[in-house]
């Protein structure tokens, strides 16, 4: 053990002096030293299985890419349950010596933050956690900010912009102008993409409703095939989604429907009912986050990634996506890349018809991320759930 | 073609004493070597993955507080599952029992915590937990009392009821349970007082010596006092004890409340434990289940629960750690956890049949 320690503390001095010597970040990425970084001793938790084909598969493809960019070969944790159990998987992998360790699911948070402050010298990352949660007013243990572990970091992205592009496919493929939506939770993050999703339809079919239903589970193939059915039973042509499995899928093309899946390009489970899906692009977040533990530094801030950088993508699109549309997407992709566009701008009126946002008025991230628990004008159903 | 053996059990009228310890010894051994079969010919170290089982499960300073810790849940349910099952009565949904005590602990944690100072709170926590244990058994007791409705599908059914209770608690907008103005629905944490700081830097509780005494005294009440004895006449002889004059309908409300009131103090040991708040996550554990396979491995014996429990819990501790300190991949280790149960419990055979091979004439005729 001391000899390893020894060793890691080397390693993380050379690449310190490489880090300094590079000065930028894309100059440390040609000039480090890969002898340096293949000594980093790196940790991913997952929920569930890498096989799933969504959440757990997605993060794996991006833990793939770490491997392969540095040189190194990542412990992997799986069907760890996310609640107060999971502190022992924490606290072994940090006895075991592990650097950086990333956690992939919310309710890893609190356990995370115990062990990271009791091991200072591991650098945690928490995956679509939110620091506030852990402190006393989010309904968590720590006093307030300052009491919280200065080596802990959380990562998520805004989906909604692709939310927002895989609407415009799903409003031109509507005959009947009713789209249906399976949804997990009514909370922000969801009611977001839900959101964006109805606003990029009605871009395109200004008439089109999205209506939605609630399973009150992330991951039940069983009860999202239901849900799905119910949808299609009640007339709707296309279903978008926000689970972790295909089971939509499956269900929109039994019944000549389409569908809008989320988190992986899984074309392949419905190639008839395929128009596209919101996918996420971890690789780039976890190698730039190897990369700096291994310099020295536990990157600790919130990270939020978007399309500009690459960690919220776009799916490849299904046959029945007409040439025209695709050019329409890709347009308004250019746009929400460059920043001269952004799904959530004015106007936009509530499900009510009360106004939201005045023309041209953008939402806040703050507002978005929290303060987001209604509905917009076009979408059927409840917020509450 | 007909087999020219016909296999036959035949009940033992009294276990050889030999046998009680001979075939859970060789049970294990039996696992334990299907296990090193399975290893082999997917291509494991079965020294290694023997030796890091144990070792994170028992044989390290970590791995052995880490067993503790999780036993003293487990060691609840088990003595739950034991006080009913010893009057055959088969209360099966510890489960749902331990999750109403962590509801009604997580209550008084948040209702009571900020008033309280903790000698009084923890204390009070942990019965209001048992209570609510107590009463989510209610019903499935009185019935069975009454009219002797099985208390099995009653219990099983009322786990389900427990866990979406649960659900509820924690879903729904502005529920007192949870934790307010956040993004994802998650329990809201009571206050310190009704929280007990783990043992030095382990992940144990004080709680889990508070159990051991607990299953100490129950073994003494089963075999010393009135009551006990009481429990095993009916459980014998429901008509003798008729004769002797014994309120059987009393005793059973009695010894099935208690059992409630077991599993509901394990949920509550949860609050003041490692959890600090209600949290879904605890209809995907498993301890009251757990809890029904640790009372059968201990004969319903409150001592050897101890020892069950405490085993069960480092069989798990020691497996989930394997794919963290090996590389073998979860599944392996779930398999050996799963192996080593099935050969535990299908050991109780041979210690409960004498089982021969007879030839097939001899029978048929």
């Amino acid at each position: 053990m001391k000899k390893f320690w020894k060793l890691a503390a080397t390693a993380a001095a050379a690449s310190l002096i490489v880090a300094a010597c590079g000065g930028s970040d894309s100059a440390s990425d040609t000039t480090s030293a890969p002898a340096a970084k293949t000594d980093l001793k790196v940790a991913v938790v997952y929920i569930g299985t890498t096989e799933d084909k969504g959440w757990s598969y997605q993060h794996e493809q991006g833990i793939l890419q770490l491997e392969q960019e540095l040189g190194l070969e990542v412990k992997r944790v799986e069907n760890i349950k996310d609640d107060a159990t999971s502190e022992a998987t924490f606290e072994q992998l940090a006895a075991d010596g592990y650097q950086l360790i990333f956690a992939t699911s919310f309710g890893y948070g609190t356990p995370m933050a115990r062990v990271a402050t009791k091991n200072p010298e591991a650098c945690m990352q928490w995956a679509t956690g939110a620091k506030f949660l852990l402190t006393k007013a989010g309904g968590g243990e720590y006093a307030d900010f300052d009491a919280l572990p200065t080596n802990m970091g959380t990562y998520f992205g805004a989906a909604e912009e692709a939310r927002y592009l895989s609407g415009i496919a799903a409003g031109k493929a509507t005959k009947n102008g009713k789209i249906g939506y399976v949804a997990a939770f009514p909370i922000p993050e969801v009611l977001r993409g839900i959101n964006a999703f109805t606003l990029g339809a009605r871009s395109v079919n200004p008439e089109a409703t999205v209506q939605v239903t609630w399973t009150k589970t992330w991951f039940d193939p069983t009860l999202e095939k239901q849900a799905s059915e119910s949808l299609l039973d009640a007339g709707v042509d296309v279903l978008g989604m926000h689970q972790d499995t295909t089971a939509p899928g499956v269900a929109a093309q039994a019944k000549g429907a389409k569908w809008v899946g989320y988190n992986s390009d899984a074309a392949e489970a419905a190639p008839e009912a395929w128009l596209t899906a919101p996918t996420w692009n971890w690789g780039p977040f976890y190698v730039k986050t190897a990369k700096a533990v291994a310099a020295g530094t536990c990157p600790t801030d919130e990270a939020y990634g978007t399309m500009a950088d690459g960690m919220v993508t776009l799916g490849s699109f299904g046959k029945s996506v007409a040439a025209d549309t695709q050019s329409m997407i890709e347009e308004k992709k250019a746009a929400i890349i460059d920043g001269s566009f952004a799904p959530f701008t004015g106007p936009i009126n509530k499900q009510d018809g009360s106004a939201w946002l005045k023309a041209g008025e953008k939402a806040e991230l703050g507002f978005l991320l929290g303060d987001m628990t209604f509905f917009v004008e076009g979408v059927v159903g409840s917020a509450k759930g | 073609m007909r087999a020219p053996f016909r296999i036959i059990f035949e009940q033992r009228s009294e276990t050889p004493r030999y046998l009680s310890g001979f075939v859970p010894l060789v049970s294990v051994l039996a696992a334990l070597l299907a296990g090193a079969i399975f290893l082999m010919a997917t291509g494991y170290s079965v020294s290694e993955t023997y030796s890091n089982m144990l070792q994170d499960g028992f044989f390290s300073s970590r791995g052995l507080t880490d067993t503790l810790g999780l036993s003293t849940v487990l060691i609840c349910m088990g003595i739950s599952a034991a006080f009913a099952f010893q009057m055959n009565l088969y209360n099966i949904g510890g489960e749902g029992q331990g999750y109403l005590g962590m509801i009604g602990g997580a209550w008084a944690g948040l209702a009571l915590g900020p008033h309280l100072p903790s000698v009084v709170m923890i204390p009070a926590l942990l019965l209001i937990g048992a209570a609510a244990g107590a009463a989510w058994i209610f019903i499935p007791a009185f019935v069975r009392a009454r009219l002797g409705t099985s208390e099995i599908v009653t219990t099983l059914l009322l786990t389900y009821i427990g866990a979406s209770l649960v659900n509820h608690f924690i879903y729904t907008p502005n529920s007192y349970f949870r934790a307010p103005d956040v993004v994802f629905p998650m329990g809201r944490t009571v206050a310190d007082s009704a929280k007990l700081t783990a043992i030095g830097s382990t992940r144990m509780y004080p709680t889990f010596f508070l159990v051991v005494v607990l299953a100490v005294f129950l073994y003494w009440v089963v075999k010393r006092t009135e009551f006990g004895y009481r429990i095993q006449v009916i459980a014998d002889s429901p008509r003798a004890a008729q004769y002797a004059g014994m309120n059987a309908r009393r005793t059973t409300m009695q010894v099935m409340l208690i059992s409630g009131a077991l599993a509901g103090f394990g949920g509550a040991t949860l609050i003041v434990g490692e959890f600090g708040k209600l949290d879904p996550g605890i209809t995907m554990l498993g301890y009251g289940y757990a809890g029904i396979v640790i009372a059968a491995l201990a004969r319903n014996n409150f001592a050897a629960i101890i020892v069950s429990g405490i085993l069960f819990s480092g069989l798990r501790v020691g497996g989930d750690k394997l794919q963290i300190t090996t590389d073998t991949p979860i599944h392996i280790g779930v398999m050996l956890q799963g192996a080593i149960l099935l050969f535990a419990l299908g050991g109780e055979a041979f210690r409960r049949y004498k089982i021969r091979a007879v030839r097939m004439q001899a029978v048929t005729q």
